[in-house]
């Protein structure tokens, strides 16, 4: 599967990423009107990670930077907080994407898992959300629910940018 | 900083419009289909409604004005209560425990400031934090940062009040020592300056005494329908107006209020509660 990105670059699917990431901020910011499902993973910070995670040619830190200050301003916390996460988060991602690209999806997935897990320990040393007992369920079962996501994610992705590379 | 977050809040506003699109697109489509006599019908029971509330206002007010003449004969300066409010469409909104804020439709064009008091027809549901050119982010009292001064109407005995994250909030420094009862109302005490006094808050729905602490845990649920208002009341205070207005024109002026606003969009300012008698001679 990772052979074939070698030869995508970011620029032949500039747009699709920027699309995605319209998109991705969009259902984050559903899934904040009303009662928000604690369970459901941020999906611009599964976007950031796959793009971070198959293309070689950008490092995507000030993208994680200004994608987390979006996010605080969604969220409405302290300006810095989810960008300073997301930047931790994608400078761990640009550790070990080497060997990430080459996994298939489900040890992706299952890589996914322990990325979600950190952002949620951090959340929870940061912000301090108070949660009672059926909240804090939906928020620690959040990494799991974000693992199976993320197999259906890099799937749709990956035929996205093969189509888009192929197209240009 | 505050700028930078506006930028944000600019660049994000469309977003959250097309989230909040296929949910307005929903209500638009069951408009539709509401049937010609439950309009009817609702119509009735508004103008109704109206009625009552005139008829309570005109009480309200010469009430006001008796309360100004005695506040006069005891030589104190009285509440001026002089405000004005600006209706508001909410446009989007989150109850998430990390955070619970509405967005309304009105923003600095519109004369919108951080930090004035958001009402509804029950009582303060907030304050406006962040502002754009088009909207306003309004900190609900249930987020956990927010806090504000009240007072127990039954008693008078102040504390803070702050939010706990899901749809409730808890009222602290009132020493073991105070009479609070459950259902006691939480009314604004006006202290911090930035929300008017009297204005109710919540209601108390549990007191808990623990021997750990010397203070009281007293849970409270708010008044105001956080997460139901579809419209809500931007307040506005006016600090130079002191003076007493004619009785005839205080009582025209809240007639405007109820019957001009038939479009809520439009930035309709509504004058309402004008002056209290602190100038009054008894």
């Amino acid at each position: 599967m990772g052979d074939a990105f070698i030869y995508i670059t970011s620029r032949q699917v500039r747009w699709v990423i920027m699309l995605s990431f319209v998109l991705a901020l969009i259902v984050d910011a559903l899934n904040l009107l009303g009662e928000s499902y604690l369970f459901l993973p941020p999906i611009t910070l599964l976007v950031l990670l796959y793009w971070c995670g198959h293309f070689l040619d950008q490092t995507y830190v000030s993208t994680a930077f200004v994608i987390g200050l979006l996010m605080d301003t969604l969220f409405n916390s302290t300006l810095g907080i989810h960008a300073l996460i997301f930047v931790l988060l994608t400078f761990a991602m640009l550790r070990h994407r080497l060997h990430f690209r080459g996994y298939s999806v489900l040890q992706q997935s299952l890589n996914m898992i322990g990325f979600l897990l950190l952002y949620q320990i951090l959340r929870l040393i940061v912000l301090a959300p108070p949660m009672n007992e059926a909240q804090q369920i939906a928020f620690w079962s959040m990494p799991l629910v974000g693992g199976v996501l993320w197999i259906f994610l890099a799937k749709g992705l990956n035929r996205l940018s093969h189509q888009k590379a192929i197209e240009s | 900083m505050s700028n930078f977050r506006s930028a944000l809040l600019t660049l994000l506003d469309p977003i959250e419009r097309l989230a909040q699109a296929p949910k307005q697109l929903y209500l638009n489509f069951s408009t539709d289909f509401t049937s010609f006599d439950e309009l009817k019908l609702e119509n009735d029971r508004l103008k109704t409604e109206m009625l009552l509330l005139k008829a309570k206002q005109q009480q309200l007010i010469m009430m006001e004005q008796e309360v100004g003449r005695l506040r006069a004969l005891l030589g104190t300066t009285g509440q001026v209560n002089n405000a004005s409010f600006q209706i508001a469409s909410v446009h989007f909104f989150s109850s998430s425990p990390l955070s619970q804020f509405i967005t309304i439709n009105k923003g600095r064009l519109d004369g919108v400031e951080i930090g004035q008091p958001i009402i509804d027809a029950k009582g303060i549901i907030g304050q406006v934090v962040h502002s754009t050119p088009s909207t306003a982010r309004v900190l609900l009292i249930t987020d956990p940062s927010h806090q504000i001064p009240v007072r127990i109407q039954r008693t008078g005995q102040r504390g803070i009040l702050s939010g706990r994250g899901f749809d409730g909030v808890q009222l602290n420094f009132i020493p073991k020592s105070s009479e609070v009862r459950v259902g006691d109302l939480l009314e604004s005490s006006g202290l911090d300056g930035k929300f008017p006094s009297g204005y109710p808050v919540a209601v108390v729905s549990q007191v808990v005494s623990q021997d750990s602490t010397p203070y009281l845990e007293i849970y409270a649920n708010p008044l105001g329908e956080l997460n139901q208002a579809q419209q809500v009341l931007i307040l506005k205070m006016n600090p130079d107006r002191s003076a007493l207005e004619p009785t005839s024109e205080t009582l025209e002026t809240p007639g405007t209020a109820t019957t001009a606003p038939e479009d809520t969009q439009t930035q309709q300012r509504v004058e309402a509660k004008p002056k209290a008698a602190t100038s009054a001679t008894p």
